[in-house]
């Protein structure tokens, strides 16, 4: 296939989906938004640069266009940093959980018997596991060496047990098809079938669960922080409402440092929930 | 599977904690020896604790040794003293902040289901396309994807800030265990804004659109048809064709959502700054008190698994189409 093509093959379900479209669009949106700071001063990150305890303001520099905070430094730098880091870590959970799960779910719903019996068991007991008070044990014993990737990890540890549920039981479902029969009776080996067959009829299901897997991994990282267990240096949605809450900042009616990043959260989320949700009905449709 | 369920929960919990490469006394040592309550105290009491805490860890003996006596700790539900407060067991602390966790979820978790209920049939029912319908799924388009404490986070700001009905968290009056007109006036007070934040969570998150669903599928099917064709009247229709058929699946998600009762809100109660298990939790975080966070975490393995339990047994009473075997 030629760029072109590949090109189409992508923009087409984007075209026939309006949710999945407009999805797309905002976090094309947000991105865009979060990538401005790769031109932020490079002492944002730093306390007590900017005035204290501004309020937004419209003028040519736009450390001030959404305020600055009571430790120095401003919102909307802050915001957008925020925005690439909080995407960074969910992205790394989702590369993770969603490709255990899908390794899980195709190995349990090939193989079958104990096999089966025995990843599920295993997958259902990380399903009962209660996800925030064990990320909240493991993220205490990790505070000094927490950063991105370790976060991210941290996040992956029960949250691939969905997918591969799902994986399975759409692997079992593609085993009941006739063209497996006739791939296995035209002697295809195990990982040709995988490939050639399955792959091809997982791979739209997949990008659901990578998508439901970022919403999930921001979610968790905003839960962590507000308990001060996320990376509290760097910025995040996460921390910077936890900062937010840390000083108060909504009892003295700063209303743009906390309000800032709780609508970047609820933004980013309906989304990628649009995205998920468009690409399940396109998914559908199309069988 | 109850037994194993937790146990194969536990022996995680274990790989996991040994795989991280803090060593745990240390560093709970270290967070206690800067917190300011260890001004007050003696060393020979802190190098007790640290005695105390290589025994609770398990961290003498092999490798086995200390996995078996980890997991006699968590059973026995013995986690020692607590470190925020020290002589206080671990154990007490939980059991002290339980009732409130307990009854604020179980509270928001039955009047979220009854309610989502009832409004996901009664839209689904009517087939409605009216504006009220639109509006419902726009707001549970946006409340899906959420978690709890950010919709928490916006109830604070609209109806605390913006619109001032309900008291700053941790304000508006004390709670405590006593009995008199002034403490239930402030239970009420307090932890209306929470439950107000948990149950729209729970309705629009899940119940609405699943009943929704539920009901759409039922009234689509042919035995609905041939009932409504048969001139049944519609009040019957409704109870034994629909409201039988959804209560099936939705009793068994509200089961398993009963299960969450020790750790479905922990976030939403520091940020209210209400007594619980989710405060416990936070307090214990912030002195670097891994005991009770532990105890946090084990009691929620246990809730949830007993759940997945008690909902296994009681199934068959509820569908007539599984028999004990």
């Amino acid at each position: 296939m030629t760029v072109g093509g590949w090109l189409k093959a992508i923009l087409r379900p984007l075209a026939l989906n309006t949710k999945l479209g407009v999805g797309f669009l905002i976090l094309a949106i947000l991105v865009a938004i979060g990538l401005t700071s790769l031109t932020a001063p490079p002492w944002f990150e730093q306390w007590y640069k900017y005035p204290k305890d501004l309020p937004p303001q419209l003028s040519s520099d736009p450390s001030y266009l959404l305020g600055t905070t009571t430790n120095g430094r401003s919102v909307f730098w802050s915001l957008t940093r925020g925005i690439l880091n909080s995407l960074a870590i969910s992205f790394i959970t989702a590369l993770i959980a969603s490709h255990i799960g899908l390794l899980v779910g195709i190995v349990a719903g090939l193989k079958g018997g104990t096999i089966d019996r025995i990843l599920m068991t295993v997958t259902d007991v990380f399903i009962v596991i209660p996800a925030f008070p064990l990320y909240a044990l493991l993220a205490m014993m990790l505070k000094k060496v927490l950063n991105i990737v370790i976060l991210g990890m941290l996040i992956a540890i029960t949250s691939w047990c969905w997918p591969a549920r799902q994986v399975r039981a759409i692997v079992l479902s593609l085993r009941e098809r006739e063209f497996m029969l006739t791939a296995t009776l035209s002697g295809l080996k195990t990982w040709e079938i995988i490939f050639k067959e399955i792959m091809i009829h997982l791979l739209g299901w997949h990008m659901v669960n990578f998508t439901n897997t970022v919403i999930y991994s921001i979610g968790s990282e905003v839960g962590l922080a507000i308990f001060g267990l996320s990376i509290l240096d760097k910025d995040t949605l996460g921390t910077m409402i936890y900062w937010a809450q840390g000083y108060g900042a909504l009892y003295r009616g700063m209303w743009w440092w906390i309000l800032t990043p709780i609508i970047a959260v609820i933004i980013l989320f309906l989304s990628l929930f649009l995205i998920s949700i468009g690409l399940t009905e396109y998914l559908s449709r199309k069988r | 599977m109850l037994v194993l369920t937790i146990f194969i929960a536990y022996s995680v919990s274990f790989i996991l904690i040994k795989l991280m490469p803090m060593d745990a006394v240390e560093y709970i040592v270290s967070q206690y020896i800067t917190s300011p309550a260890a001004q007050y105290q003696d060393p020979e009491v802190i190098n007790s604790l640290k005695e105390g805490l290589y025994d609770i860890f398990g961290l003498r003996g092999s490798l086995f040794d200390q996995y078996k006596s980890f997991l006699v700790r968590l059973l026995r539900f013995d986690f020692g003293p607590s470190i925020t407060a020290f002589p206080t067991s671990v154990s007490e602390l939980l059991r002290n902040a339980i009732p409130w966790t307990v009854g604020l979820l179980s509270v928001t978790t039955v009047f979220s289901w009854i309610i989502g209920n009832i409004l996901g049939v009664f839209v689904g029912y009517t087939k409605m396309q009216s504006g009220m319908a639109r509006i419902l799924f726009a707001i549970a388009l946006v409340l899906r994807p959420m978690p709890y404490y950010i919709l928490a986070l916006v109830l604070i700001f609209l109806l605390v800030y913006l619109v001032p009905i309900f008291p700053l968290p941790g304000t508006g009056g004390v709670i405590t265990y006593e009995f008199s007109l002034e403490v239930v006036k402030s239970i009420v007070y307090r932890f209306s804004l929470p439950a107000l934040s948990l149950v729209t969570i729970n309705i629009f998150g899940w119940w609405f659109l699943s009943s929704y669903s539920l009901t759409l599928n039922i009234i689509n099917e042919d035995y609905y048809h041939y009932g409504e064709l048969r001139g049944l009247k519609k009040s019957t229709l409704m109870r034994r064709y629909v409201l039988k058929n959804i209560l099936l699946p939705q009793v068994t998600t509200l089961g398993l959502s009963l299960g969450g009762i020790f750790g479905g809100s922990l976030i939403t109660e520091s940020i209210f700054a209400l007594p619980g298990l989710g405060t416990l939790l936070y307090r214990s975080i912030m002195t670097g008190d891994i005991m009770t966070s532990l105890g946090v975490l084990s009691l929620s393995i246990i809730a949830v698994s007993l759940a997945t339990f008690i909902l296994d047994i009681i199934y068959p009473f509820i569908d007539p189409r599984v028999r004990i075997r």
